[in-house]
C-alpha cells in the first residue's frame, strides 16, 4: 500500500518557523511507523531527526503524536493508521528539532517524586531479604510497567498548561513506591503530591490512561493515590 | 500489620482538603436539590408549576422565585426552613464554583503572585455573592 507521510519539521539553525514535509512510502500494514521514518530518513532526508534506541517498545525513547494520539512509533502499526500518517513531536514540551523534544521538565518532575526505593531500617534478622508476599506485590505491579517514555504527561491538559506540574508519569512511580509494602518514604511523597503543582492538578481526563503505551491504568492509579491521601490507607 | 498513614504524615493541606471539599459539596447539592424538588412536590407542584418552577425552588428555595404558579397560598413557604435550605446551597454551590475557577486559573498560573491575585479576588466574589444571596434570600 502507498502511504503519504506528513511530518513535522523545524530546524531551529534554519526555519524560523515549524512546516510540515510530506512524503510518499511504499509500506506493508504490518510494518510500524517507526519503519517509515527510519526509511525517510535513510534514503529521502537525512536530516530528519527523531528519537529511537530499542525500537521494540521497551526503552521508551520514540514517543510521538501519531494522527493526533501519542504512541510508541516502534508499536505503531501502518494498518492502524491507513494511508494518511501525520507524525508530530509530543506536545507540551520544547521542540529541539523535528521530532525531538527536550525532555527535562519532565525529568525534573520525575525526579521531584524520589523515583528510589527507601527503606533506612535494619535488615530482618537473617541479614538477607527484606520479604514481601505476593499479594503485597500485587498491589503495585500494574505501576512497575512504566517506561518514561512521556506518553501520558504529554496528553495531559494539566501538564500542556504547564509544564510546574508533575505529571502522570511521576505519579504513576510515586504509586509505585508509595504501595510498596518494603518502602518507608510514603509520607513524604504524599507531601509531594500534595503541592499546589501536584495531584490537585489532575482533572481526570483519562488521556493518560488511553495515551499508555504499555496499558497502565495510570488514572486509576492516581485515584488510590487520591485516596490514600484522603484515608491515610496504603494497602 | 496494616499500613496506614495517621493525618498529620499525609500532606493535608489546602490543596487536598478542597480537592476533599469539592466532592462533598456536589453530593451535597444533590442532597439540597432533592429537598427542594420533594418540597416542591408537597408544595402541590404537579398541578400548579411547570417544570421551570419546580427547578428554580430546587435550585434556590426563595418564594419569589415561585409567585407566578398557580400555587394557592405561598406565604407559608417563606419559612426560616427553606430560607436555611436555600443559604445552604447557595454557600456551598458558590464555594464549589468558585474553587472551581481557582483550580483552573492555577492550571495556566504558575507564579506564585499570580495565583495568590487570583485567589484574593476568588475570595473578594465568594465573600460578594455570598452576601447579596444571604440579604436577597433573608429580606425577600
Amino acid at each position: 500500500m502507498e502511504v503519504t507521510l506528513k511530518v513535522f519539521r523545524f530546524n531551529p539553525d534554519v526555519d524560523k518557523k515549524w512546516r510540515y514535509e510530506t512524503y510518499k512510502l511504499e509500506a506493508d500494514p504490518t510494518d510500524r511507523v517507526l519503519d517509515l521514518l527510519e526509511r525517510v530518513k535513510g534514503y529521502t532526508d537525512g536530516s530528519l531527526a527523531f528519537r529511537r534506541s530499542c525500537a521494540h517498545g521497551v526503552c521508551g525513547s520514540d514517543a510521538l503524536r501519531i494522527n493526533g494520539k501519542n504512541s510508541l512509533a516502534c508499536k505503531a502499526l501502518v494498518r492502524d493508521y491507513g494511508e494518511k500518517i501525520t507524525v508530530e513531536p509530543i506536545m507540551g514540551l520544547k521542540v529541539i528539532k523535528d521530532l525531538i523534544v527536550d525532555m527535562k521538565p519532565f525529568f525534573d518532575n520525575y525526579k521531584k517524586i524520589l523515583p528510589f526505593f527507601i527503606n533506612d531500617s535494619p535488615l530482618p534478622a537473617d541479614g538477607k531479604e527484606r520479604r514481601q508476599s505476593i499479594e503485597q506485590r500485587e498491589r503495585f505491579d500494574d505501576t512497575t510497567k512504566c517506561i518514561l517514555c512521556a506518553c501520558c504527561t504529554t496528553s495531559c491538559p494539566s501538564f500542556w498548561a504547564s509544564d510546574d506540574y508533575l505529571g502522570p508519569a511521576a505519579m504513576v512511580t510515586a504509586h509505585r513506591f508509595i504501595f510498596d509494602s518494603r518502602d518507608e518514604s510514603a509520607s513524604e511523597r504524599l507531601h509531594i503530591l500534595s503541592e499546589t503543582s501536584g495531584i490537585a492538578r489532575c482533572h481526570t481526563v483519562f488521556n493518560c490512561t488511553m495515551a499508555c503505551p504499555r496499558e497502565i491504568q495510570i488514572t486509576k492509579a492516581i485515584g488510590e493515590l487520591k485516596l490514600a491521601m484522603v484515608t491515610g490507607n496504603l494497602e | 500489620m496494616k499500613r496506614t498513614l495517621p493525618i498529620s504524615k499525609r500532606g493535608l493541606n489546602f490543596e487536598t482538603i478542597m480537592w476533599f471539599f469539592t466532592r462533598l459539596s456536589a453530593l451535597a447539592m444533590y442532597g439540597f436539590i432533592i429537598i427542594g424538588m420533594i418540597g416542591a412536590l408537597v408544595m402541590g407542584a404537579r398541578m400548579n408549576m411547570n417544570f421551570a418552577d419546580v427547578m428554580r425552588w430546587a435550585f434556590m428555595s426563595n418564594s419569589t422565585h415561585v409567585q407566578s404558579t398557580n400555587i394557592p397560598d405561598i406565604a407559608p413557604w417563606a419559612n426560616a426552613f427553606w430560607r436555611l435550605v436555600a443559604s445552604g446551597f447557595l454557600l456551598v454551590a458558590s464555594a464549589h464554583g468558585v474553587h472551581g475557577l481557582v483550580v483552573i486559573a492555577d492550571d495556566y498560573l504558575v507564579k506564585p503572585l499570580q495565583r495568590n491575585v487570583v485567589r484574593l479576588l476568588s475570595i473578594v466574589m465568594l465573600v460578594s455573592i455570598g452576601l447579596i444571596g444571604l440579604y436577597v434570600i433573608w429580606t425577600a
